[in-house]
């Protein structure tokens, strides 16, 4: 039998394995993708406990995410990609003019 | 003679033509009501209060107007002035009593204040006295200030409302008006003093005059609130009719007299609050002249005069104010015989001479309560009769040698006497008419100084016998007599005397000595081009000096000063000529001393100052100059005993190191919490913007480490020390 606990532990390597890569990579690509793999853990818990309390409100959320998610990507390619025309370049530690 | 630059020639018509108008109303109001002139007193102060409001309203559009309204008002006041003062002491109304007249000012459920007017013989000749010098007064300054373009608007305004003040003073009826024209008179004096604001040290001379007599005023305030405490009452008519009220609250009375001579000290310059009167020069000397003469320091005097009823009941007081006057008569004069200043050494004269009415004044009173005590009959007050007659005479000799003094100063346009002399050929009428003031204020037979001066030092040496003391300040007074003589000699032969163009090089005459204690001898060309003043200044001198000569003479001519002006009981009159007062004086040999002191005192000022052919004094004052003590008093003299020098350093001692000290809390502690509360989070800023380092990964990591600090807090660090949400 699987618990609510096995999808909480799994969807916390998830969203862990996702902050990693945020943090580590300096490929804006690769943490647009790491972001998605955060959203993905707060999707496994939402139709885990669906499932778990029998209720549908949470897999209607993860649709809704889903679809939010893939506009995100669509925006978030975009923005790299008149980045890349403005920069010649989507490496995020080259991106660091923002600051104090 | 006749020069009349800078006047129009209406004017010298409309001098007369307001006198005539005057009389005129004068004549027109005492027609239709038959009643005295007294009932009209109200009146007196009003002209030149009106015409202070006129020429603020009109007198920009004419700067020569300023001079006529005032002349206008003044001589309606004067008029109606000397109509009063022939009343009373020629018809003799009010002999020996009063004329009042109130009118309810406000009033609350237990008091009401009256104002209204007290006339009596003592307000008689103030009015007499302010009458005819405040007059004399403006009519000279139309012509002193005629170089003085629009300022004159002002200047004429402001004397107005000072005369107006001094008038109101005179005529009150109750000590808390008199309080508020001495305040306003206040006013007008620091007005008149930095009149020439721009100069530095007329401006502070006028903060001086008006806090120093501040500090007076602050006494006479507190004077008036024991005596409404203790008696209910400020006016003169309730305070002086009953003395048994007085007898039995002498404690108060005494601390009440205390308090209203101290505003005396304030506004008459005496001693040790004399400062403020010699700086006071810096003013026009016209306005000097007024001061002087007629207004400001002879309201001090007025007070006392007008105290007296009270004073006759504290023995201490009386002692006091005699101690006070004597002291400052021979202090005065000491200073005076040094000034190099002209206008300098008559202000020290004034305080001298205010010193002596002081004296008699004091000493007339406490001769009265000694009497009393004893249970003598105390006749009347011969200190009280010889303090007012002093100040009659002061007033108009004083007046005199101010107006000469400022036509001299009008013609050399200096102030210093070195630079004058041989002035006698240019300007024989103001030589003359000061020369003859100067004979009055020395005390030479017969003239006006000699007369008073001489019943002074009486009533002084009356007192001796009793109290040992007064045997002291008659030795003072004496010696002042001899100075007084001495330093007006001086004056008149440093202005007069000699050629008018010489080299000065006298070492004594010269500014006192360098920073490094050695005499500086000046070496100065001085040319002459003085000449005479015009008509309009010379009218009052010649009128001023007729007065200055004779006016002594009234003790004893008609009914006699003494039998007019007086407390207790009036001097009995026999005849035109009271044949008996001057055999009195003429057989006393007190009267043979005080004359052999002045001669004396005009003596050496004749040897020592009088100019030779070549500008020089014929006597060599060299050695005050070699032999050490002369040369060290003579340097306190001119520091005028270091008593300005000694209040500054008060000043800097308390006021400064309290200033100081706030300077420095104010600087370090507030200002510092401020600025350390800026800094703070200016530095707390500095260090967090580190944080926005532009990185993605560092704003990552940073949201995730948050998210896990909360994780902790909430789930691990909350649950083991029991704290809840």
């Amino acid at each position: 039998m699987i618990d609510p606990v096995h999808f909480i532990v799994f969807s916390s390597l998830l969203l862990l394995i996702g902050a990693y890569g945020v943090i580590r990579n300096e490929n804006s690509i690769v943490v647009l993708m790491s972001v998605e793999i955060m959203l993905t853990a707060a999707n496994v818990n939402f139709v885990a406990f669906s499932t778990y309390y029998h209720d549908l409100t949470g897999q209607i959320v993860a649709l809704f995410i889903t679809t939010i998610a893939a506009a995100e990507v669509a925006i978030g390619l975009a923005i790299l990609l008149s980045l890349f025309k403005q920069r010649d370049t989507i490496e995020l530690d080259l991106l660091n003019r923002l600051r104090w | 003679m006749g020069e009349t630059k800078g006047i129009p020639r209406v004017l010298l018509n409309k001098i007369g033509l307001f006198l005539v108008l005057a009389i005129l109303l004068l004549a027109y109001l005492l027609m239709s009501s038959s009643e005295s002139p007294v009932h009209y007193s109200w009146m007196i102060p009003v002209f030149p209060l009106v015409s202070f409001a006129l020429i603020l309203l009109f007198g920009l559009q004419d700067s020569e107007k300023g001079g006529s309204i005032a002349l206008f008002g003044v001589s309606f006041s004067s008029v109606f002035s000397l109509a009063i003062a022939y009343d009373l002491f020629v018809n003799g109304t009010a002999r020996g009593s009063y004329i009042e007249s109130t009118r309810v000012w406000f009033s609350g459920s237990t008091y009401s204040f009256e104002f209204g007017t007290y006339i009596d013989s003592l307000a008689g000749l103030l009015l007499l006295v302010v009458g005819i010098v405040s007059y004399l007064v403006v009519l000279f300054s139309i012509s002193y200030m005629d170089d003085q373009g629009n300022r004159r608007v002002r200047y004429f305004a402001e004397i107005s409302l000072f005369i107006a003040a001094m008038y109101g003073l005179v005529v009150a009826n109750s000590f808390l008006l008199m309080f508020i024209f001495w305040e306003l008179m206040g006013v007008c004096s620091y007005l008149l003093i930095g009149f020439w604001y721009e100069k530095p040290s007329a401006a502070s001379a006028a903060k001086k005059a008006f806090l120093v007599t501040r500090v007076g005023d602050v006494f006479l305030l507190l004077g008036l609130v024991i005596m409404y405490n203790t008696f209910g009452t400020l006016r003169y008519s309730e305070l002086f009719a009953d003395p048994q009220i007085l007898m039995d609250n002498l404690e108060e009375v005494k601390w009440a007299t205390l308090c209203l001579f101290g505003g005396s000290v304030g506004k008459s310059a005496q001693f040790p609050l004399h400062v403020w009167l010699p700086d006071a020069m810096e003013g026009p000397t016209t306005v000097s002249a007024l001061i002087h003469a007629a207004t400001m320091v002879k309201a001090g005097v007025f007070l006392v005069a007008r105290a007296f009823p009270l004073i006759v009941h504290s023995p201490d007081t009386a002692i006091y104010i005699a101690f006070t006057g004597g002291l400052t008569a021979l202090v005065a004069a000491s200073m005076a015989m040094v000034m190099n200043d002209i206008k300098r050494v008559l202000a020290y004269s004034t305080i001298s001479q205010l010193g002596y009415m002081f004296l008699a004044l004091g000493a007339g009173a406490w001769a009265y309560w000694h009497s009393v005590d004893s249970g003598l009959d105390p006749g009347y007050s011969l200190g009280y009769m010889a303090g007012l007659f002093h100040l009659m005479n002061h007033a108009f000799f004083k007046a005199l040698l101010f107006l000469g003094s400022g036509a001299v100063i009008h013609a050399v346009h200096t102030q210093d006497m070195r630079e004058m002399g041989g002035l006698r050929k240019e300007m024989p009428i103001t030589s003359i008419t000061m020369g003859l003031g100067v004979l009055s204020i020395a005390g030479v037979p017969f003239f006006s100084g000699f007369w008073s001066k001489d019943e002074i030092l009486v009533a002084v040496n009356n007192n001796a016998e009793y109290e040992g003391i007064f045997g002291a300040l008659w030795f003072m007074a004496l010696l002042t007599a001899g100075m007084t003589a001495f330093y007006m000699t001086r004056m008149w032969m440093m202005t007069f005397s000699g050629p008018s163009d010489r080299i000065v090089t006298s070492v004594i005459s010269s500014s006192g000595h360098s920073e490094t204690g050695n005499w500086v001898v000046e070496d100065k060309k001085v040319e002459s081009h003085a000449h005479e003043a015009p008509l309009v200044m010379t009218l009052p001198l010649m009128v001023l000096s007729v007065l200055a000569v004779f006016s002594g003479l009234t003790l004893v001519i008609g009914g006699g000063f003494s039998s007019h002006v007086y407390y207790g009981d009036p001097y009995e009159a026999h005849g035109m000529i009271q044949w008996s007062v001057i055999d009195h004086i003429l057989s006393s040999s007190l009267t043979y001393l005080s004359v052999t002191v002045g001669l004396t005192g005009i003596f050496f000022g004749i040897i020592f100052y009088k100019r030779g052919p070549d500008g020089n004094s014929a006597f060599s004052t060299d050695f005050i100059r070699d032999v050490w003590i002369f040369k060290i008093t003579h340097t306190f003299l001119s520091k005028r005993l270091y008593m300005s020098d000694l209040f500054n350093w008060f000043g800097m001692r308390t006021w400064d190191t309290f200033a100081q000290i706030s300077d420095w809390f104010d600087r370090n502690i507030i200002d510092g919490i401020v600025n350390k509360i800026a800094s703070l989070s200016l530095d707390f800023s500095n260090n967090a913007r580190n944080l926005t380092t532009g990185f993605t990964g560092h704003y990552a990591s940073l949201t995730v480490g948050g998210l896990g600090a909360l994780v902790l807090l909430t789930r691990i660090v909350m649950p083991i020390m029991g704290w809840s949400i």
